[in-house]
């Protein structure tokens, strides 16, 4: 069962078109790796997903469910308020920068959502924050703000944060992007466990050996179209399409 | 020790061996009255007029023909600062004498100025959020207030409120000073605080209002726990600034005749002839100052922990 679906998402910012006719779809379980020479719109795709870009048009099924569907910048029809709210958060979000509540300490911004969205009572949510920060590996950091922790360590409590609301399905948006590069390493180990432990995920990511490592499939995208979709092992070997060879030339 | 702390310690010892100083010379009321005396008819007896820059040419002529300051040392290193001017006692009578009126108009200027911020700043908040809302109606609205507010002078705002108000109508008249001030400076404020809190609001990087998001907080959420406590550390320079702005300010008031520091101050000056009062009057400008610099920084630092 497809987790995700989107049926010809097309945005455009202004008059210029991103993503032209995206039809992708993430099953269960799957680890999808969303690849691309910058500018191809992988981030834009991903943040359509979970509305931080408003699409242009094209419809998105999470669940098999219609979540939204618009036409020419309208929304035609979408979820019923409390679901769409629901199967939004299905959708757990990393960031490149991070975005780190500054003001809270690490296990205060895991809590925090669950605590205010989903109401959960405030010691279950700590309790339940505290496992998660142990499953990053930052247990006795809990009660340092993110000013004192490094980038590897911000992105593993954001993770964390992002799974403390039971998402079925993780978006990635070049989650090591900003990092020095001896603090990749932490943050694709932390990836690589939630992956095994069957975690769904879409990674948008230029970390080519992770793709081609912990993916089940991987998607080139260019020019705001899907390129070509395959298994790791086929499309870094032999790619079919002309541009993937390119790109895959110039980063390995 | 840390050195601001150090500092501290100066100046109360500073203020406290000024007043040991007073308490040994003891200047009595007799005293006092008959240097006001003394005054009185030397002001009588002299042909100035009694306005208030003829005073200072006077009293500023008077200090330069004494010479016999010499023998006056005999009250110690007090004493001899004192005899630089042999009239210097009389002018610590002088300020023992007026500072019961310095501190009444001191009392009514703090609390000018702390009701008018306080109220500025409850204004700020509905204008600052008039002024990001979407809606175009209460855009434009705060953008006018603030745009008025912030472009036309404090004065006329407060003259106008005070003075032209009644005579749009006679409902609109205002008879307490201090209420007409109040209205004039916090109108006047909610502008200014409206910008400041719009500045640290949008100062947040757009990354905590998608994370909020994509974490399903909705705005009122996302406001009351990521953002505003996030900017309110960012505001504290500027309210701080406001305030310093306002107690200065507060001074205009002196022009719908309400007794402030300022005001007292004048008409001391005017009354005795001195210009002088000025020093004591600002210096207590100071220590106000200073006071609400220090409570503005501690709360800077309570609500920077995190950085």
């Amino acid at each position: 069962m497809a987790l995700i679906r989107t049926e010809k998402l097309c945005k455009s910012f202004d008059t210029t078109p991103v993503l032209k006719d995206i039809d992708l779809s993430v099953e269960q379980g799957e680890v999808v790796c969303l690849i691309g020479p910058s500018g191809a719109g992988k981030s834009t795709f991903l943040r359509s997903l979970n509305q931080l870009e408003k699409i242009t048009s094209g419809k998105i099924f999470i669940d098999e469910e219609l979540f939204l569907h618009r036409e020419a910048n309208v929304t035609v029809s979408r979820a019923e308020q409390s679901e769409y709210k629901r199967l939004l958060l299905e959708m757990g979000m990393v960031f490149q920068s991070f975005n780190l509540f500054p003001h809270k300490t690490a296990i205060e911004n895991v809590a925090l959502a669950p605590i205010y969205v989903k109401k959960t009572p405030r010691a279950e949510a700590r309790d339940k924050a505290r496992e998660l920060l142990a499953k990053v590996g930052l247990a006795e950091k809990e009660n340092e703000f993110p000013s004192h922790l490094s980038g590897g360590q911000q992105q593993r409590v954001a993770i964390a944060r992002a799974l403390a609301m039971n998402p079925k399905i993780m978006l990635f948006d070049e989650p090591t992007s900003a990092l020095d590069p001896e603090l990749v390493g932490e943050v694709l180990t932390v990836m690589r466990g939630l992956a095994e432990n069957g975690m769904t995920m879409l990674v948008v990511t230029h970390e080519m050996t992770f793709a081609r490592e912990a993916a089940s499939r991987v998607i080139f995208m260019c020019d705001g179209t899907v390129a070509e979709q395959a298994e790791p092992s086929k499309i870094f070997t032999a790619p079919d399409n002309p541009r993937t060879k390119q790109f895959l030339s110039g980063v390995l | 020790m840390t050195k601001k702390t150090r500092n501290i310690l100066v100046i109360i010892a500073a203020v406290a061996a000024v007043f040991v100083w007073l308490a040994a010379a003891k200047p009595s009321r007799d005293e006092m009255t008959r240097s006001l005396s003394q005054q009185l008819i030397s002001d009588a007896g002299s042909r100035y007029s009694e306005t208030y820059y003829d005073y200072m040419v006077f009293s500023v002529i008077r200090g330069r023909n004494v010479k016999t300051a010499v023998n006056d040392t005999y009250i110690g290193i007090a004493g001899t600062v004192a005899a630089i001017n042999e009239g210097f006692p009389e002018k610590i009578a002088d300020v023992l004498f007026w500072i019961p009126r310095l501190l009444s108009g001191t009392a009514v200027t703090i609390s000018l100025t702390i009701v008018s911020v306080f109220a500025g700043l409850f204004g700020g908040v509905l204008l600052a959020f008039g002024k990001m809302s979407k809606k175009k109606i209460l855009n434009r609205i705060c953008g006018c207030y603030i745009f008025f507010f912030r472009g036309t002078p404090l004065l006329m705002q407060l003259f106008f409120i005070y003075y032209g108000l009644p005579q749009i109508s006679v409902e609109l008249t205002i008879n307490n000073k201090f209420l007409a001030a109040f209205i004039a400076f916090s109108l006047n404020s909610a502008a200014y605080c409206a910008e400041y809190i719009r500045a640290a609001l949008q100062s947040i990087d757009k990354g905590q209002f998608e994370a909020s998001k994509a974490l399903g907080f909705g705005y009122a959420q996302t406001m009351l726990l990521v953002i505003i406590p996030q900017s309110i550390r960012r505001m504290i320079p500027s309210i701080s600034n406001e305030f310093i702005m306002i107690l200065k300010d507060a001074s205009l008031v002196s022009i719908i005749a309400l007794s402030d520091l300022s005001h007292a101050t004048r008409s001391i000056s005017s009354s005795t002839g001195t210009a002088l009062v000025y020093i004591p009057a600002m210096i207590i400008y100071l220590i106000i100052t200073a006071f609400f610099t220090f409570i503005f920084n501690r709360l800077e630092k309570r609500f920077s922990i995190y950085q």
